[in-house]
C-alpha cells in the first residue's frame, strides 16, 4: 500500500476517542507485514514491535479522532449535539455527518436561517447548541434508529491539491500514523540495534489517555511522540505556526534536549530540513504523558505542519509526511546502547 | 435527464453554459423551437392549435449560488466573494471546485487551538476567508485560477432518510428538471418553457425573457426556504419538506394572481397532488419579472420546499419534486 493510500483509507474509518477499535484493527493489519509482533491492547492502542537487542524505543502517534455525539432528540426529529474532543462549531453549519445509530445514517447540520436572526445574533457564530442534525426522516423513524449517546462522525473526503498537498479530515493525527507506516517500510532496508515499538495510541484528543497506559505497559528507554502542529494560516499568530513544507522538532522543558539533538543530527545527516518550535511548557501531545510515565522517559517530539487543524479540510504536504517517515527510520537505525551515557551530558 | 446530472452541473450566475448545454440537448428532443435569447435564457416554444387557449410560460432558473475569485495572496490562497446570497458561516471547512475544469479547493479556517475568545465569537467574513488549492505562491494560484474564475460548492447528489435528497443547487435545478416534463406534455394553446439565467443576482435573466415572451400566464417553478426544523419559531416556518409542493400567495417580488392561486389549490385537491400553502412572505423570484414586464402577465409560483437553501447542501423531498411537476402539468391541462 502506498502511504497516500494508507492516509486516505485510515482517515475514513470511524474512531472517535474511546472507541477506536476499527482503526486499531486497520493499523494492526497494515503494520503486521513489517513487524515481528503486533497487538491491540484493552485501550485500543496498537503496539507493533520490530525486535532488536538494544534500547527499547517507543514511537507514538494517536489514531483517535474528534467528533460529535447525540445528546438529545427533538420532537421534530432533529438531533442535538455534544462533542468528543475539541470540535470548532464554526465548521459545522451545512456540513454532512454520519450518525452511527442502529444503521449508519447520513445527516446534514442545520441552523436557523440567517434572515431570521437578530442583527446581534448575525454578528456571531452559531454555537453548537444552536445547531441540529437533519436526518431527512420523521421523528418516529428517528427515534427507532437513533439513541442518545450515538456517535456522529464528520464527513470524510480526501482531496488531492496542487504540489503534493492533500486535504482530508483527521490528519490529526492519523497522518503521523501514516508516517510510522512509511518508516516501517523504509526500515526493511536498514539495520537497527534498538528494540522498536511503533504505537498508535488512543484517546489523545481527550487527554492522551492511551499514551499514558501504553507507555506504562511498554516501559521504553526513549520515546518520540509524533503529532501535527499548526501550519501558517491567515489570521493566526506567526509565532505559533510553521511553514507547511518541512517538519518541526519542538524544544522546551518537556522535550529531552539530548534526544532532540539526536533527532536533529539525524535530519542533518540525511538532508532533511527541520524547523524549530519552542514550547515553554506542556506540548499538548502524547509526549507529555509518555515523558511522565513511570520514573520518566526521555522523550522527543516531531511534528508535521497541518493547516486548518480540527476541520474537515485539514491540509498537509504528503512529501513532508514521507520525509518524516524517512527521518524516523534513520533515527531508529541510529539508536544504540551508547546513548545512555550521553543523556545528561 | 436526471436530477443528479443537473445538480452536479456547474452553473453559478453568469456562468450557466454547462447547465444550458445539458438542458438544450434534452429540450431539443421534446420540442422543435429551441433558442437562446440575448440574456442567455434557453427558450423552448410549442405552438398551440387552439388560439382561444391562454398562452402559458413556465420558468425555472438555471443558475445557482456560488463564488467568484477576486484575488490571490502571497502564499497562494485565493480571495473570493459570493455570487448570490451565501451566508459566510456555511462556507467554513467546505469543499469547492473552481472553473469548468473543476479544480479542487478547500475553504479552511484558523484552528480552534489558535482562536482568541473574540475569534470564536466573530463571524469569519469574506475578507477573512480563502480558498486553498495547494498553490505555493500568488503566481501559481493566478495561473490556475485567474481573476473572475467561478467556483461552486463541491457536493455530490445523495438520496437519504425517508425519500429525501441532499445536493447542491436543488434551487433551482428541481424546477429545470420539471420544466422538461412540462415540455413533454400536450397543451392546445401556446406553450413556452424558459430556463432563465441570473436569478440569484437580481432576477436578471427573467427580465429579458418576460419582455419578449409576453405570456398571458406565467408559472414559476422554484425552490424555496423551508425553515421548518430546529429553533425557528412556528410563525417563521415557511413550509415543510415532504408535505407537498408549496403554492405562494405572495413573496417579496410578486403577489400571486388570486384566481390562479385558488385554481392551483383546487386542481391539486381534485387530483390528490400533495400541496401546501407557503406560509411566510419571504424571498423573491422570477414571478416579479414576468408580472411587470411589457404589458404584464398573471403569475403564480410553485416551489419545492428546500432546507439550507443557500448552502452547499440543499435538502428536499423527492415526493415534493414530483408533486411540483404533477401540479404544473395538471394545471396546464385544466386551462
Amino acid at each position: 500500500m502506498r502511504t497516500e493510500d494508507f492516509l486516505r483509507e485510515i482517515t475514513a474509518l470511524k474512531g472517535l476517542s474511546g472507541d477506536e477499535g476499527l482503526v486499531s484493527a486497520f493499523v494492526a493489519e497494515a503494520f503486521a507485514p513489517y513487524c515481528d509482533e503486533v497487538k491491540v491492547d484493552g485501550m485500543f492502542n496498537v503496539i507493533a514491535r520490530k525486535k532488536g537487542s538494544g534500547p527499547k524505543v517507543m514511537f507514538a502517534a494517536h489514531l483517535d479522532e474528534i467528533g460529535l455525539m447525540v445528546v438529545a432528540i427533538e420532537e421534530d426529529g432533529s438531533l442535538r449535539l455534544g462533542q468528543v474532543g475539541g470540535v470548532d462549531p464554526r465548521i459545522l453549519p451545512g456540513q454532512r455527518v454520519w450518525v452511527y445509530g442502529r444503521k449508519k445514517l447520513l445527516g446534514i447540520i442545520g441552523a436557523k436561517a440567517p434572515h431570521l436572526l437578530s442583527e446581534e445574533e448575525r454578528a456571531k457564530n452559531y454555537k453548537r447548541e444552536d445547531l441540529y442534525v437533519d436526518l431527512g426522516m420523521g421523528a418516529a423513524k428517528v427515534k427507532e434508529l437513533v439513541h442518545i449517546g450515538d456517535q456522529v462522525q464528520l464527513e470524510h473526503r480526501y482531496t488531492a491539491l496542487q504540489n503534493s498537498r492533500a486535504s482530508v479530515k483527521t490528519c490529526d493525527d492519523r497522518a503521523c500514523v501514516a508516517m510510522m507506516f512509511e518508516a516501517l517500510q523504509q526500515l526493511k532496508n536498514l539495520r537497527h540495534e534498538a528494540d522498536l515499538y511503533f504505537v498508535a495510541t488512543s484517546q489523545e484528543e481527550v487527554g492522551s489517555r492511551g499514551a499514558g497506559t501504553g507507555a506504562f505497559a511498554l516501559d521504553p528507554d526513549y520515546a518520540v511522540a509524533l503529532d501535527v502542529c499548526h501550519a501558517d494560516t491567515p489570521g493566526a499568530p506567526g509565532w505559533r505556526t510553521h511553514k507547511p513544507d518541512s517538519l518541526v522538532a519542538s524544544m522546551g522543558p518537556y522535550i529531552h534536549p539530548v534526544l532532540r539533538s539526536k533527532l536533529t543530527e539525524t535530519a542533518q545527516e540525511n538532508n532533511i530540513t527541520l524547523q524549530t518550535a519552542v514550547v515553554p511548557r506542556y506540548t499538548s501531545t502524547d509526549a507529555d504523558e509518555i515523558g511522565e510515565s513511570r520514573s520518566g522517559v526521555p522523550t522527543a517530539l516531531l511534528e508535521l505542519p497541518l493547516k486548518y487543524m480540527h476541520t474537515t479540510v485539514e491540509t498537509l504536504d504528503t512529501k513532508v509526511l514521507k520525509e518524516g517517515g524517512r527521518l524516523l527510520a534513520q533515527f531508529a537505525a541510529r539508536v544504540n546502547e551508547g546513548w545512555e551515557d550521553e543523556l545528561w551530558t | 435527464m436526471d436530477l443528479k446530472t443537473l445538480t452536479e452541473a456547474f452553473g453559478p450566475s453568469g456562468c450557466e453554459q454547462e447547465v444550458r448545454a445539458l438542458l438544450k440537448d434534452a429540450a431539443q428532443a421534446l420540442c422543435d423551437d429551441v433558442s437562446i435569447d440575448r440574456a442567455g435564457n434557453l427558450v423552448c416554444r410549442k405552438k398551440g392549435r387552439d388560439p382561444m387557449k391562454p398562452s402559458v410560460a413556465f420558468a425555472a432558473h438555471m443558475d445557482e449560488i456560488g463564488f467568484i475569485i477576486t484575488g490571490h495572496t502571497e502564499d497562494g490562497l485565493l480571495r473570493f466573494r459570493p455570487v448570490g446570497g451565501v451566508d459566510p458561516r456555511v462556507v467554513v471547512s467546505k469543499w469547492v471546485v473552481i472553473g469548468k475544469e473543476r479544480l479542487p479547493g478547500v475553504i479552511g479556517a484558523m484552528a480552534i487551538h489558535l482562536q482568541t475568545p473574540a475569534d470564536r465569537e466573530r463571524v469569519l467574513d469574506y475578507d477573512n476567508l480563502y480558498i486553498d488549492i495547494g498553490a505555493k505562491d500568488a503566481k501559481e494560484a493566478e495561473k490556475l485560477c485567474p481573476l473572475g474564475s467561478y467556483a461552486v460548492f463541491d457536493t455530490p447528489y445523495t438520496e437519504f432518510g425517508e425519500g429525501f435528497v441532499a445536493a447542491r443547487a436543488l434551487d433551482d435545478r428541481v424546477g429545470c428538471l420539471n420544466l422538461l416534463q412540462i415540455l413533454a406534455s400536450d397543451y392546445a394553446g401556446d406553450l413556452c418553457c424558459v430556463f432563465v439565467t441570473q436569478e440569484e443576482v437580481g432576477l436578471r435573466g427573467s427580465k429579458g425573457a418576460a419582455f419578449h415572451i409576453q405570456p398571458d400566464i406565467a408559472v414559476i417553478l422554484e425552490g424555496t426556504a423551508a425553515n421548518d426544523l430546529g429553533d425557528t419559531r412556528e410563525r417563521f416556518q415557511v413550509c415543510v419538506p415532504g408535505q407537498g409542493v408549496a403554492v405562494s400567495f405572495m413573496d417579496l417580488a410578486s403577489i400571486a394572481d388570486r384566481q390562479l392561486f385558488q385554481q392551483m389549490r383546487e386542481v391539486a385537491k381534485e387530483r390528490g397532488i400533495p400541496h401546501q400553502v407557503k406560509r411566510s412572505v419571504t424571498g423573491g423570484n422570477d414571478a416579479g419579472s414576468f408580472q411587470q414586464a411589457g404589458k404584464g402577465a398573471r403569475t403564480v409560483v410553485l416551489s419545492v420546499p428546500c432546507r439550507y437553501i443557500h448552502s452547499g447542501n440543499n435538502v428536499a423531498s423527492l415526493s415534493d419534486i414530483k408533486a411540483q411537476a404533477d401540479l404544473a402539468v395538471a394545471f396546464l391541462h385544466s386551462l
